[in-house]
């Protein structure tokens, strides 16, 4: 009986998506712009009449959408805050998280740079503007140029909790996005900056640096997928979507594509990591209908 | 003691701000243009009111050092009849924002800031007309003080304890008490669509407005010196439960207030000879209790994606004064309201867009002595918000 109600209720939504067409609106992150817009090409090849609608602004505007209602997805690239949880719930809105994928974050430089690879606290002093030379770290006499995001962006709060640990230095360039930190860095042979690692694919004029958690350690590029999958590299962050309540109908539908095999291809074609198991597992709890 | 106290926090807050680099400065304007007409009975022809004005003009700035430190700055200029120019500016928001070390997610901060009771800190004029509170002079929205605030870990609310003046950002310098207000807010939200609030503040004494420090006399031409009494509000005490329901489209904003307090007032008597000749003066030193309690519904549906919002209003005041042993109503001064309106979102305000709404509303306050005719109040307002980042050049 209940199977029975579960399907006619699947029908009918489906019905409805097909005779007044749908949208899906999806806001947030500009580190998961790219990837998600082109799951949402993909996932119009399956469902023509669905349309999915992106854009960024930054984590933080993305889950302040969700916030008031005005989006059906935010896309972020950090963790809901505790007082946004509580706007939210005060709100009516229920924050639901998923996770579609993971990133390793990744410190690029310009190729012209022979620095191949930092620690976290060297990359966290350089943000700080404790080491201001890149002879300081074993590079060349150069004075070291700092790029960054702006403070509505979630890897700007990310890279800040993880490696920065205290405060930026005030010198360093406030980018719109993640494409203008590997511009500013393609054309700076002293800069250093921090983008998603879809953002470093297929990229000539920087390199990312690998990165070991402390001096003594093994030092990892974000390239290996394995060590990011893994959580072996220090900078792995998973990439989160959050809905006002378990997802359901055409977001919910959109966000198991993105899930998918072919989600997930998608991922790795944009140079992110699929999801492992353990967030599959809790994917899984919060989507079962 | 306590003015010292601030006085050194405020110091200290300030000279480490300028002691940093600069970060990201915003600056932003609030301007709220209206037109209120006030009738008797509704006779819109004839009103008691009927005026355009710029209610509010918000100039604000504000400054992040680091992420750890933060101030702010808020001027209003508004229209006003005290003066001839026809407008006054005031202190609205003077403050500097600390986060607390170990403590995550927890600030302490310290001068003229929020008052975090009831609904009044987090009354975002939805409806264009005041929190009950605040109309009725509980308390203001602002005061100077120090508080700890901040929210619970997942997301299960917030909470607040603070030290105030206890006067509202009205006043200053020799209008302000001599006895600290104490404050302290919870608000709990535990689930989607429930928000759950009590605050409560306390203070033993308000600022004496009228001194009687001199003894009353008769000047040589047989006037009588007149003296104002000396007054002032003791034992005041405010409590303030809180509840916001909110599913889909649909939400419910209430409040109750409790307050009361104790008027202790004091002036000289005259005292005459058998003949009628003003012999001399006795100083007569009074007290009365007040009991105060409120309640203000503000119930709302927002339509046509987020563009309108349609709301009602009820409240409802019951003033009680001391007479004899007992505490009767005072009729005159107690009322219900009610009342309806609506907004519409030409834009909603967000990072780089500004806000642009209308506002409309209607209420009715119909006293207790049923003797006395409604007032009813009819706004119309159009708001214009808008900020800005001013970001560092690159150099």
């Amino acid at each position: 009986m209940e199977v029975k109600m579960k399907k006619t209720v699947s029908i009918l939504a489906m019905l409805s998506t097909i005779i007044l067409g749908a949208e899906v609106i999806v806001k947030g992150s500009d580190t998961m712009l790219n990837l998600t817009q082109r799951l949402a090409e993909a996932y119009s090849n399956v469902q023509p009449d669905v349309t999915v609608s992106i854009s960024g602004g930054g984590s933080g505007v993305g889950i302040n959408a969700i916030i008031n209602r005005e989006v059906d997805i935010a896309n972020a690239s950090r963790r809901i805050k505790s007082k946004e949880i509580s706007a939210a719930r005060a709100n009516g809105v229920d924050p639901t998280e998923i996770v579609i994928a993971l990133d390793g974050l990744s410190v690029i430089v310009n190729n012209k740079n022979p620095i191949k690879q930092l620690t976290v606290q060297q990359i966290g002093a350089i943000y700080r503007g404790e080491i201001t030379n890149w002879n300081q770290v074993g590079g060349p006499n150069k004075k070291i140029v700092l790029y960054g995001r702006q403070p509505n962006s979630g890897t700007f709060v990310f890279f800040r909790e993880e490696v920065v640990k205290g405060e930026y230095s005030s010198a360093m360039r406030q980018m719109n996005g993640n494409a203008q930190i590997v511009e500013g860095v393609k054309a700076d042979e002293g800069g250093i900056g921090y983008v998603g690692l879809g953002y470093i694919k297929n990229v000539e004029g920087i390199k990312p640096l690998a990165v070991a958690k402390k001096v003594g350690e093994n030092y990892i590029s974000p390239t290996d997928e394995a060590r990011v999958r893994s959580g072996d590299y220090p900078l792995t962050r998973p990439l989160y979507q959050y809905t006002n309540g378990r997802p359901k109908g055409i977001v919910r539908e959109f966000i198991l594509f993105e899930l998918s095999p072919a989600g997930q291809k998608i991922v790795e074609e944009e140079g992110f990591v699929p999801v492992t198991q353990n967030y599959i597992e809790r994917n899984n709890s919060i989507l079962q209908e | 003691m306590r003015t010292k106290i601030i006085l050194t926090a405020l110091a200290i807050c300030a000279l480490t701000g300028f002691a940093l680099e600069p970060g990201e400065t915003e600056l932003e304007h609030n301007g709220w243009y209206r037109y209120t007409n006030q009738s008797s009975a509704l006779k819109l022809t004839d009103p008691t009111v009927s005026r355009f004005s710029l209610e509010r003009g918000y100039l604000r700035f504000s400054h992040q050092w680091v992420p750890a430190f933060f101030t702010k700055m808020t001027v209003d200029i508004f229209s006003s009849d005290k003066y001839p120019e026809g407008a006054t500016v005031r202190l609205k928001e003077a403050y500097a924002d600390l986060s607390l070390p170990f403590v995550r997610d927890f600030n302490f901060t310290a001068g003229l800031q929020k008052h975090y009771f009831g609904l009044i800190y987090s009354w975002d004029y939805t409806h264009p007309e005041k929190e009950l509170a605040d109309e009725q002079g509980i308390c203001a929205s602002a005061d100077y003080g120090l508080t700890v605030n901040g929210y619970l870990p997942s997301g299960l609310g917030e909470l607040q304890l603070g030290i105030y003046n206890g006067e509202g950002y009205k006043y200053a310098g020799k209008y302000v008490n001599t006895s600290p207000e104490f404050l302290g807010n919870i608000r709990l939200t535990p689930f989607a669509g429930v928000a759950l609030g009590f605050s409560v503040f306390t203070n033993s004494a308000d600022a004496a407005l009228y001194k009687n420090d001199k003894k009353g006399r008769i000047t040589e031409a047989g006037n009588i010196f007149y003296m104002n009494a000396d007054t002032a509000n003791t034992s005041r005490l405010a409590l303030a439960p809180s509840l916001k329901l909110a599913f889909g489209p649909f939400s419910i904003l209430g409040e109750y207030l409790g307050y009361s307090y104790t008027r202790k007032f004091s002036y000289y008597q005259i005292n005459h000879d058998t003949s009628g000749n003003i012999v001399d003066s006795t100083l007569v030193q009074k007290q009365k209790d007040y009991q105060m309690t409120g309640l203000d519904l503000v119930p709302m549906i927002t339509l046509a994606g987020r563009k309108i919002e349609v709301f009602g209003r009820f409240s409802m005041w019951n003033r009680r004064e001391q007479s004899g042993d007992s505490m009767s109503l005072n009729k005159d001064k107690s009322f219900v309201r009610y009342g309806a309106g609506a907004n519409y979102h030409f834009v909603r305000r967000e990072k780089g867009k500004p806000g642009l709404i209308f506002q409309f509303a209607w209420t009715r306050t119909q006293p207790k002595n049923s003797e006395l005719k409604p007032t009813d109040v009819l706004l119309a307002q159009v708001r214009f918000e808008w900020s800005t980042v001013i970001t560092k050049p690159s150099l």
